[in-house]
């Protein structure tokens, strides 16, 4: 016997359906070995990974608060990498937001002016837009990479914060530790109970979530624009513009993580220091496609990946797990994941051998 | 309470337990219970380096206080964000004493100390201190001076290198020091100093390593969290200068000395004071005196009476005898920072980004 | 004798498509075996499963009187068969004797292999210059790399897919020239074509095929052209029904003086003019690769010219309009490649409705109305009888006739003032492709304008009321139907304005 490799005609229904399952049931076996043979009981570690999380009201706010950025930047970049505009420099884009937002926070002249919060998303927005607007000139004007491109603006964005709070907007009452000032009260999103940290913002999430959906599934532009990613040709034969598909990708995606840095700012972290995401931009980009680039499926996707993030936690918070162990377990599960989603489009023919 | 000034900073050196931990934690600690107490390290303990003297802090607790505490760690904590729910956990879990080991959960310990009245918070290298909230911190730059006398004794080219994780004062600080411990033996040496913007980037680090042996220098001297520093020194046979921890089995026999850190007395008053009742927030700043910060097992290859010089050194350190940072001192372009006769304020100690005369290279 | 080749029961399907349906054939050493069909009749398959490309889902290969086990295009290699595709394997940017080398196996010396080249294609009267880079190549000379590459392996077997559709009536008659002598000196050729003229000229033997299935097995030069037409297409030819046209005064298309620059691996344009009217189907022949994409896709707007020319819709200048604009203007446009161009491959038959069909009410208020998308789709898919599952079924799962009906029915039901079409019919059945022509003959005579691209002549001089013939990127003066000849026609293919020096040994070698 021997096995092949084959292209489906269509994508499988069924797989589509499977295939998540599978993944789910392939990463609980392998990880409940994993566990097992390193001496944890798989059952509580499972336990303390999926589902001691979500026990209590606090943790349910850490889940959507972490996964509120993943999903926000997931929808945005999904718009682009539908179109085959890979946009992998959300994370600069994100930070160049949440400079933008901290500068609006900082030196508005009304630092309690019930405007200044709208205006810091406005600022974050336009910013993450602005960063991505260049990748987008370059590559619909000089076809450069976008990907090389977004990814290099990254590195810029990121020491040019460094830059910023190692030296102009340093903490004038920080003992030269590199951070910001504090922001006030008006340039933070009230969390909805002070025993909590979720805050208003992911309403944001929530709107971006359903234009996403209406962009990408009803509208003709977001059809024009899986037009161009699916056949290029097609586009150009039906005489949709290609620099408009890279425009509106680059610039979904650079609004969306540009409000993401925005909300981070002004939700959890309250001032900016050299480093303000925990790869968010990044896995943002995991996400969008453990999503399918489906805004639905972004937002499980998210939530998916946040439950990941904090599951590591509370293993290690409660059995004593070390995190590159959680670190290997969730690699597992998005290895499974993506491996399984191969299985809708391919699939494996055994060849019986010639007698 | 972000807006401390340096004035405020120096009070609260001197009295902030006094002004307001005074009882305020009697009616938490019950010396019947098991203490549940929390930490929290900003990356994965590995062989040496930060967290891991943080972890052997640790270890000295449980050895001590065996089964009166019982310790959760968790690690590789650095985002803020991550932190503050880390802290937030903690403490809603029945932790009643809880470290935060580096300076990016400063702000969530902040954020958090103020919901939970009834823990007590420690952040070793905090700036800002509440009720519940204390800090501690160690004088690297008292090691680093007799670090740099030994390097001074060893250098042929008169010429030390210094990388530094980030151009911030807890290690532009000691990177000064280090130049001055030099200059007490040798006025003409200087300093080359390079900042990696980063902790853990060993192939950052190993290229400035060999910049720095390139352009003349013979000791380097490396404030990250990697001891490539020490290696590539020693491959490219130059002396080298550990921090954190005793480098020497990387420095291929070239490691001068290292100025260790060793948390165990923190550690040990907090987790005592609070199984006791009497734990109140404290700014705790230690050096070689207490023994925060400790000199390795000096090389070999120094000469016998060098080693009883530099012991004399810290000696004299610790008993406040020799300071490092007395005047007069220049900044690189040779203005007066401290006069003859003086010496730097705490507070300017800790808040110090500017680079002393010799020191070649940029801040920012 | 033992046969060099013998199939046996041969048998292949694709999802929905039964692509050689027992197929059973033999060929001797040293005969030119031809393998007719109309496109789509499962040929190229046959050809793949021969040379290993493919596998077969049952049947056997013998060669040489051996079954051929574990079968892929190196066993092939090994056992002296040999393939030249109908599109060219070759990497443009280095010379001929280095992509011969990488046909090599194991070490080789580049000049020994120079002068091997040398001395193979002068013996068998194909010159080529080892040492000239193949970008630039004629399409012929490219041709003969291929079939030198193929020689210097000293084939037992030569396969040939529709050698011809890239070559001018004097290249293929030096290409007949050189197979025949391969063939007396022992080597079995197969060749595969829908002409009926060449296979006849040619071929010792003909196996027919239809819908996958062997209809018939002939000597050619024994058999009449419409014996073989019969087997080729059934018995039953369908009738067209070509009313007289009745021209629009005014021009539709106006084309004047239309000039380009050639792009990559294309070919310029010089100095076109010709203008199609409302009610008549103007058809452009040529030999393909003779400038007819170039032209369409200037047409069409996809590519704006820059050079000299206009062109006009309706009296209307459109040179600075794109594809999107010129389609407001009444022009709709059935693209050569359907696949990744006419249709996009994963979308399902309603989204690919709203590709070009956007303007007829499937887009409302920037939202795309998926029931109206649907029941635009489904009525293409009953009006053009196209197989589908569905309009919720991927355009790649269409068989490529299938597809074409699609294409072909969305785009006149769009309700064109102007159809550009390139090979209408191409792999389409017969019958399809009967309905198809009369479909464009009854949108003429409706009024519209219609320009047709082909290489098939007999399909131009069935449905077009005026010719042109592009050659060399020039297009010839029109010519009525009723007052010229295939002779005319096909001597224009080859030489319009004198320029037909192309082939640097003197042969004419069309660029492509």
């Amino acid at each position: 016997m021997r096995f092949r490799i084959e292209q489906r005609t269509e994508p499988s229904a069924s797989m589509r359906v499977a295939a998540p399952v599978v993944a789910t049931v392939l990463t609980l076996l392998v990880g409940s070995a994993m566990f097992a043979v390193l001496g944890y009981d798989p059952l509580s570690t499972l336990q303390a990974f999926f589902i001691a999380p979500l026990n209590s009201m606090n943790g349910l706010s850490e889940l959507l608060l972490k996964a509120s950025p993943l999903i926000l930047i997931g929808c945005g970049l999904a718009v682009g990498f539908r179109a085959n505009v890979w946009n992998i420099g959300a994370e600069g884009q994100l930070i160049i937001g949440a400079i933008a937002a901290c500068g609006v926070g900082l030196f508005y002249p009304d630092p309690e002016s019930p405007l200044l919060l709208p205006l810091m998303v406005l600022a974050g927005a336009c910013a993450g837009m602005l960063w991505a607007a260049i990748p987008a000139f370059l590559r619909a004007r000089m076809n450069t990479n976008e990907i090389l491109v977004t990814l290099m603006l990254t590195y810029i964005a990121t020491l040019f914060l460094s830059w910023l709070v190692h030296g102009p907007w340093r903490d004038p009452a920080g003992f030269n530790y590199p951070q910001t000032a504090l922001l006030p009260a008006a340039a933070m999103f009230e969390p909805f109970d002070y025993s909590y940290r979720l805050n208003p913002s992911i309403f944001i999430t929530g709107v971006a979530v359903l234009v996403m959906w209406l962009f990408t599934d009803r509208s003709f532009l977001g059809y024009k624009m899986s037009v161009g990613g699916a056949a290029p040709l097609a586009a150009r034969y039906a005489g949709f513009r290609e620099s408009a598909a890279v425009w509106t990708g680059l610039l979904a995606g650079g609004a969306a993580a540009g409000i993401a840095g925005m909300a981070e700012l002004s939700g959890p972290l309250g001032q900016l220091s050299p480093q303000i995401s925990p790869g968010y931009g990044f896995a943002a980009i995991i996400v969008a496609f453990i999503g399918r680039l489906n805004a639905f499926g972004i937002v499980l996707g998210g939530l998916l990946m946040s439950l990941l993030f904090l599951g590591g936690e509370t293993v290690q918070l409660t059995l004593g797990l070390s995190s590159s162990l959680t670190r290997v377990f969730q690699g597992i599960l998005l290895f499974f994941l993506l491996a399984a989603d191969f299985f809708i489009f391919y699939r494996i023919r055994l060849i019986p051998e010639h007698a | 309470m972000h807006n401390l000034n340096r004035r405020q900073f120096l009070q609260y050196s001197s009295a902030v337990g006094a002004a307001i931990g005074t009882g305020g934690f009697a009616g938490i600690a019950n010396a019947q219970e098991v203490l549940k107490m929390g930490v929290v390290y900003v990356s994965p303990i590995a062989e040496i380096g930060w967290t891991k003297q943080h972890s052997l802090a640790v270890d000295a607790v449980k050895a001590e206080l065996g089964d009166k505490v019982e310790i959760t760690v968790i690690d590789n904590i650095f985002m803020p964000q991550d932190a503050e729910r880390v802290f937030r956990e903690l403490a809603a879990s029945g932790n009643r004493l809880i470290f935060g080991t580096s300076f990016s959960h400063g702000t969530p310990l902040q954020k958090v100390a103020p919901r939970f009245p009834k823990v007590a918070f420690e952040h070793c290298s905090g700036i800002v201190h509440l009720p519940n909230l204390g800090t501690f911190e160690a004088k690297y730059y008292e090691g680093c001076y007799v670090a740099g006398a030994a390097g001074a004794h060893m250098s042929k080219t008169g010429k030390i290198g210094f990388i530094g994780g980030f151009p911030i004062p807890d290690i532009v600080g000691p990177a000064n020091a280090l130049l001055l411990g030099a200059q007490s033996v040798n006025p003409d040496i200087t300093c080359n100093a390079l900042f990696l913007n980063s902790w853990f980037d060993p192939g950052k680090e190993k290229e400035a390593a060999n910049t720095l042996v390139s352009q003349g220098c013979d000791v380097i001297c490396s404030m990250t969290d990697t001891a490539t520093g020490v290696q590539v020194a020693g491959e490219k046979g130059a002396w080298s200068i550990g921090y954190a921890s005793d480098m020497s089995k990387f420095g291929s026999g070239k490691q001068l000395t290292a100025f260790t850190l060793d948390w165990s007395s923190d550690y040990l008053r907090a987790a005592k004071g609070v199984l006791e009742g009497n734990w109140k927030p404290e700014v705790r700043w230690d050096g070689l005196a207490a023994g925060v910060v400790k000199m390795a097992p000096y090389n070999e290859a120094i000469p016998a009476d060098v080693i009883a010089k530099l012991k004399q050194l810290e000696a004299d350190i610790g008993s406040g005898k020799v300071h490092p940072y007395a005047g007069e001192l220049k900044d690189q372009d040779g203005n007066v920072k401290v006069p003859a006769g003086a010496v730097l304020a705490d507070a300017d100690i800790r808040g110090m980004n500017w680079f002393v005369k010799g020191m070649i290279g940029k801040l920012s | 004798m033992i046969p060099r080749l013998e199939l046996r029961n041969i048998s292949k399907r694709y999802p929905g498509v039964v692509a050689n349906d027992d197929i059973s054939m033999t060929i001797l050493p040293g005969e030119i075996h031809a393998v007719l069909g109309e496109n789509g009749a499962g040929k190229s398959t046959l050809m793949k499963i021969i040379y290993g490309a493919a596998q077969a889902d049952s049947g056997e290969i013998v060669c040489d009187g051996k079954l051929i086990e574990a079968h892929n295009p190196a066993t092939s290699r090994a056992l002296g068969i040999e393939m030249v595709y109908q599109h060219f394997a070759l990497f443009e940017s280095v010379t001929v004797v280095e992509n011969i080398a990488l046909a090599v196996s194991g070490a080789f010396d580049l000049n020994a292999l120079a002068a091997q080249i040398t001395e193979l294609s002068a013996r068998y009267g194909m010159p080529i210059d080892p040492w000239q880079r193949v970008h630039d190549l004629s399409v012929g000379e490219r041709q003969r790399v291929e079939i030198v590459r193929c020689l210097l392996q000293s084939p037992k077997l030569l396969i040939l897919d529709e050698p011809t559709s890239v070559l001018t009536p004097q290249a293929v008659t030096k290409l007949f020239e050189t197979l025949r002598q391969l063939a007396s000196e022992g080597c079995s050729i197969l060749y595969i074509s829908h002409k009926l003229d060449e296979v006849q000229e040619l071929c010792d033997s003909a196996t027919v095929l239809r819908n996958g299935k062997v209809t018939g097995a002939a000597r050619p030069k024994e058999t009449t052209a419409i014996e073989l037409a019969r087997m080729m297409v059934g018995s039953k030819l369908p009738e067209m029904h070509v009313t007289p046209s009745v021209r629009s005064e005014k021009p539709v298309l106006s084309v004047r003086g239309l000039s380009a620059p050639a792009g990559k691996s294309g070919i310029a344009l010089s100095d076109i003019s010709f203008d199609v009217h409302g009610g008549e189907i103007v058809g452009l022949a040529g030999v393909s690769g003779n400038g007819q994409a170039e032209l369409i896709s200037l047409l069409s707007g996809e590519r704006l010219h820059r050079d000299g020319g206009s062109i006009g819709i309706d009296g209307k200048p459109v040179d600075r309009l794109d594809a999107a604009a010129r389609r407001k203007l009444g022009l709709t446009f059935v693209p050569e490649e359907r696949l990744g161009r006419g249709a996009v491959p994963p979308h399902s038959l309603w989204q690919n409705a709203v590709l070009t069909g956007h303007k007829a009410g499937l887009v409302r208020r920037g939202l795309v109305d998926r029931g109206k998308a649907n029941g635009f789709a489904r009525a293409v898919i009953e009006k053009f009888k196209v197989k589908a599952n569905g309009v919720q079924a991927a355009a790649q799962s269409l068989s490529g006739g299938n597809l074409q009906k699609y294409i072909v029915g969305r785009e006149i039901a769009l309700q064109p003032k102007l159809l550009l079409v390139s090979q209408p019919t191409w792999g389409v059945d017969v019958g399809a492709a009967a309905f198809i022509r009369q479909t464009l003959v009854d949108l003429s005579r409706a009024g519209a304008a219609v320009l047709v691209v082909s290489e098939e002549l007999d399909e131009l001089f069935e449905i077009c009321d005026r010719l042109l013939v592009i050659c060399q990127g020039r297009v010839s003066p029109s010519l009525i139907r009723t007052q010229t000849n295939r002779e005319e026609v096909g001597l224009l293919m080859t030489r319009i304005g004198g320029n037909n020096e192309t082939g640097r040994s003197g042969q004419v070698a069309l660029q492509n």
